[in-house]
This record gives structure tokens, sequence and C-alpha cells, in this order.
């Protein structure tokens, strides 16, 4: 069975010392970073980017996935235990875990969301390798006129679904394409933007807006305001779940599972929509509706599967289209380049082994994560206890040292203050920064394309629409773009993500 | 800083955003002005980079607008101090890094930048410099082989 046969490559890649290795340190470190508040999974990835051009292509990509899917886990270990959510996916876990935390269940909850998280990270990695294949077989075929489409697609779904203002994240969007084009044009050789400059180019490179955008200005906005600490309220309790509480959990496991693998895939959901949505769906569809927000087990346990089921899912439109899905997608997008891949369709085809190796080591980091979440409990606990002010110079150097290695020049660490204070003014306009990135790593992309489309059809606009798959894609563009017009549901979307602030 | 409320209220962050919106449409418009736009069909180095600049501008302007006659809403307190010291930090770092090496450059970089954090303690400041330096310079110039000098000389 040739299905078989993949996944034992993808099993003997994972399984290798050094990949083994890198996959525990991105689950360990995911875990950490998850558990602290004040520094989220974009950031460390952005941090970590430059470091990664040091490691083999396949090891970096798993360090950096497992970074993503440990950060789930271990953040909603603090959203039980003291109330403090280290990532925005947490924040519905929050709600009745904290609940339970306080009724003296914490053990269960714990227990609940990591079993629930590595259920649904199954069956989301099996997704991925079932879908993998057939989505890339069917983007083979896709030429220029697709691919525009494809981009625009995925750049809008991506500013309607994220939280916020559409206007404004069509903006960043915009403003990334742009920085994206910076640097020497390589159909006309001119050079654009770069203000005379001859460091520029080369363009700018990822590392340096990732790291402006998502390190310097997170730490000046965390160092601006006092720290909050959370106070463990309680025992955690006996680890093991009732027969009751697993009676209440498991069809929610299996809902929130499912919310979250299809949610991921859009541009813009992962992770924290997932979250959102399944707590909403158990809500709606419990016997007890009243039991929610007073530590309903089901509270907990839908959201936590479906929040790790939507960040493994996200990575299906990257691997297969070579479409990023949000910003820590456009990281990753970011780091395989860096290794010289091209992500998109020829990957599962020429790289099978760099696919299946991710996939499979996916799998074993969800299952590590397992141990290292449980029996560590009160290990991750005290870590709460260490202050930002003794973090934050480490990450400072971390960002900086990184930067100058991407091509050993103080200019690049010059040009991240800029994106530095862009990233501080973007937060006080309340713009997210996260279209900002895709924009920038699929301007190259949507560029290439359009020129080589418009030449083709030799100037007629029309050839987008005259291409089924490329017509189909622009018309689900404009009708979302549509229905935000429409009162009602923008009243819905609105009211969804108010619930969703802080 | 402090705005008080205006009595047809207006969105602040918003008219912050679209301000830096027009600025940097505006700016990619004027740094892009040499260059040839072209038609559809041989699209100029200009083309997409001028149409998407003046997208953003656009959009600036839509957003300004459109947050003069929204409900009040007042920025988030500002306090750039933490940032400003930041950037002195770390600019010390790019100038320092490839003419006086790894070791200055990082001191000057944690020590400044750890006075971001009004909680700072000389004593903790210190300490952890020593520490970051000593394990940096392992890290990444031995370990990670980053081409940096380690010392001035």
């Amino acid at each position: 069975m040739a299905f078989l046969d993949v996944l034992m490559l993808g099993f003997s890649e994972a399984l290798t010392p050094t990949n083994l290795m890198f996959c525990f340190i991105g689950a360990l470190l995911g875990t950490l970073i998850g558990v602290l508040p004040g520094i989220g999974p974009t950031a460390t990835v952005a941090i970590l980017l430059p470091v990664t051009f040091f490691l083999p292509p396949l090891g970096a990509l798993i360090m950096l996935a497992g970074i993503f899917y440990g950060a789930q886990y271990g953040g909603s270990t603090t959203a039980i235990l003291v109330n403090l959510p280290g990532e925005a996916s947490a924040v519905v876990t929050a709600i009745d875990g904290y609940q339970m935390a306080r009724k003296g269940r914490a053990g269960a909850a714990l227990a609940i969301a990591a079993l629930g998280s590595f259920f649904a990270g199954t069956v989301a990695t099996i997704a991925l390798a079932v879908a993998g294949p057939t989505l890339s077989a069917f983007a083979l075929s896709f030429g220029p006129a697709e691919y525009v489409a494809l981009c625009i697609f995925g750049l809008l779904a991506a500013t309607i679904l994220a939280h916020g203002s559409v206007v404004k994240a069509i903006g960043m969007v915009c403003l990334g394409l742009v920085l994206g084009m910076v640097g020497i044009d390589v159909n006309s050789g001119s050079a654009r933007m770069t203000f005379g400059s001859t460091d520029l180019y080369d363009g700018i490179d990822f590392v340096v807006i990732a790291v402006g955008l998502f390190g310097i200005a997170e730490i000046a906005t965390n160092l601006e305001s006092k720290e909050i600490r959370g106070v463990l309220q309680s025992k955690i309790g006996r680890l093991w779940p009732t027969r009751e509480e697993f009676k209440d959990s498991w069809a929610a496991v299996l809902r929130g599972t499912g919310v979250g693998t299809i949610l991921g895939v859009l541009p813009g959901g992962g992770a924290t929509l997932s979250a959102f949505s399944a707590y909403s769906v158990e809500k709606r569809i419990s016997k007890t509706p009243e039991k929610f927000g007073h530590g309903a087990i089901a509270g907990v346990a839908g959201p936590e599967a479906a929040n790790n089921a939507g960040a493994q899912a996200s990575f299906i439109p990257l691997l297969t289209l070579g479409i990023p899905s949000n910003s820590i997608m456009a990281m990753m997008l970011g780091a395989m380049t860096i290794h010289g891949i091209t992500p998109g369709p020829s990957v599962i085809q020429n790289q099978p082994e760099l696919f299946w190796g991710l996939v499979a080591s996916m799998w074993l980091g969800n299952a590590m994560l397992l141990v290292i979440n449980l029996p560590l409990i009160g290990l991750w606990v005290k870590l709460l206890q260490i202050p930002y002010r003794l973090m934050y110079p480490a990450i400072l150097l971390f960002c900086c040292v990184g930067v100058y290695s991407v091509s050993n020049r103080g200019f690049d660490v010059a040009l991240v203050i800029l994106f530095g204070i862009l990233g501080y003014v973007l937060r006080k306009a309340k713009c997210e920064p996260g279209p900002l990135l895709l924009g920038f790593v699929l301007g190259p992309l949507l560029e290439t394309n359009l020129r080589r489309a418009m030449l083709l059809s030799q100037g007629d606009w029309l050839v987008f629409f005259e291409r089924p798959i490329s017509a189909v894609l622009l018309v689900i563009t404009a009708l979302m773009l549509l229905t935000l017009i429409l009162p009602t549901i923008r009243k819905n979307r609105k009211a969804a993500f108010e619930a969703s602030e802080d | 800083m402090s705005i008080k409320p205006a009595a047809n209220g207006r969105d602040f962050p918003d008219i912050l955003a679209g301000g830096v919106l027009i600025f940097l449409g505006a700016l990619g418009l004027w740094a892009g002005r040499d260059l040839t736009y072209g038609t559809p069909a041989m699209m100029g180095p200009g083309f997409l980079p001028k149409s998407l600049c003046a997208i953003i501008a656009l959009i600036g302007v839509i957003v300004l607008i459109k947050a003069l006659s929204k409900p009040h809403e007042a920025l988030d307190a500002v306090n750039p101090k933490p940032l400003l010291i930041l950037v002195a930090a770390i600019a010390g770092f790019a100038f320092a890094a490839e003419r006086f090496g790894f070791v200055a450059a990082t001191i000057w970089l944690l020590v400044v930048g750890s006075l971001a954090d009004p909680e700072s303690r000389w004593k903790e400041i210190f300490i952890s410099t020593a520490v970051l330096t000593t394990l940096g310079a392992l890290l990444f110039v031995y370990g990670l082989g980053v081409q940096m000098p380690i010392w001035p000389f």
C-alpha cells in the first residue's frame, strides 16, 4: 500500500535521533512559552527563525512546528490553573477550566485538555496525511491565473476571518505586499523603493520584519504596563477524571476535533477561531447550558480539542498549496524559503521525506507533549513565578544576534528598529500585524504570477474569470466581502470577536 | 497622554491607523516615483507598487473619515519610554556588532535594554548581563558560527 509506504518513510525520517531531539526541543520550548505570559508562539517562532538557519531543513521545520502546537498545550495549563491564558487560543479554556480548578478539579481539567488535544492532534495529522497528496495533485495543474486567484482568496479570507477591522486588515495586507517588492525587480532589473540604499537591493529579509513586528514591538508593549501575575488558587487534585467526567467530555472532544480540523484549513483560521467556535457549539448543543461558565467539563474538552486540531490543520494549505493561513504559517513559509524549499504542491512529489517526516513528527510531538505536560505540571506552575524583567533581556539578545546572523551585517539590526517602531504604532492603532506578514510572504508569488497571467492574456483582465478554478475562487472571495456589508452578519461577526477580546 | 472624550465621539486608534496608512502610502508613491508603470500586458516595475501604495493611501483616507464619526474610543495609554530605551539599546548593538565585536555590543544591548523595565535592579542587571554574554558568545559565535568578532581588537 502506497499510503503505508509513505507513512513508513515519514516515521523513519522523524525517528532519527536528531529529529527526535528537535521535536522534543520544539515541544518543550512551545510548552514553556505557552505557560509564560507575555511571550507568544508567533514571537518565539520569529525569534528562533534565524537559529533554524543552522539546522538541517527537516529538523528546523520539526522544531518550529513543535513550538507552535506545544504552545497550544502550555497555554491551556495556565488558563486552567491561574485563569491567565498563555495564548489567545486558550482564552475560552479559562472560562470553565478555571472554575473547575476552583472546585478542586484542576487535575481532571488538565487531563481532559491534554487527552483531548492528543486525540485531536492525531485526527488532524491523519487529515493532513490524507488531504495532502490529493490537494497537491490538484494544485499541480494550477497556472498563473489560478495562483493569482488563490493568493487573493487566501489574503482576503485571512483578513475577514481574523480579528478586528477588515478595512484596516486589507490595508495591512497591501502594506505587506509593497514591502515584499522592495529591492531589485527580477523582471526589469530596476531598484524599487530602496531610497537609494544599496543595502536594500536584495530586499528586506523576512526575519527582519518578523522580529521587528512581533519580537521588539511585543517587548515594548509588555514593558509599558505593570506585569500581571497569576496566583495559583488551589491544589491540582487527582489527575485522572471520573467516569462521569469522561462521559461528559468524549463527545465534546469529537465535535471539537471536527470543528478545529475544518476551521484550521481556512485562511485566517487556526487555533483561536477553532477554540471559540467549538465553545459556542458545545454551549448550544448541551442539555445543561446553564452549567457553562461554572465549570462544565465539555467547555474545556471541546475548545481544547479544537485549538489543537486547528493548529495542526492549518499546515494543510501551507504544505499543499504553498499558501499560509495565519502568521505562524507565514513564518513556517519563511523558514522553508531560508532552506531553499519552495512550499507548494511540488514538495510532496519532490521531497516526500520532508512532508511525511514533518507529518510523522507532529504525531510524535503530540505524544511527547502528553508526557511533558501531565507529570511535570508542578514544574510548569513554578515557572509562572519568573518575572518578565529577567526574561526579556535574553529575548532581546536572541532577536538582535538572530537578525544579525541572517547576512552578518549590522544594517539588518538597524532595520529591525524601524519595524519595531512600526509594530508598536500599529498595536496602538489596533491594527493586527499578522495580515502584513501574510502579504509580505505572498507578495513575490502574487506579482510573478499576475505579470505572467496578464502577459499570456495580452492585458485582458477577464482571464481570471475564464478559467474555472480561478473564477470560483474569486467569486467566493467577492461573496465573502459582500456578506460583510450585510448588517446581520456584520453584527454576528462583531459579537463573536468581542467575546474573544482579552 | 490623556485624550478628552469629544462630544460626537472619535475613534482615536482608527485616526492613528488612517494617518499611518496615508503616510506610508504616500511614502511608497514618493519612493517609487521614477518606476515605469507599464500597461497591464507589459507591467513595468512600478505597476504593482504604485497601485498598491495608492490603495493603501485610499484605505487610510476611508479609515480616517469613518473614524471621525465612530463612537469615542481612546488610545491605550502611551508610554514611549521603554520603546525609546529599547531603540537606543538595539541601535548601539547594530553599530557596535561589526566594529567592536560580540562582547561589547551585547553588554551595551543588555545593560541599556534592561533599563527599559523600571523594576530592574543593578545587581540583577550585572549578573544577567554577565551570564547572557558568556552563554551567548559560546552558543552563537562558537556553537552556531555566527560571523561576528568576539573582542574589539
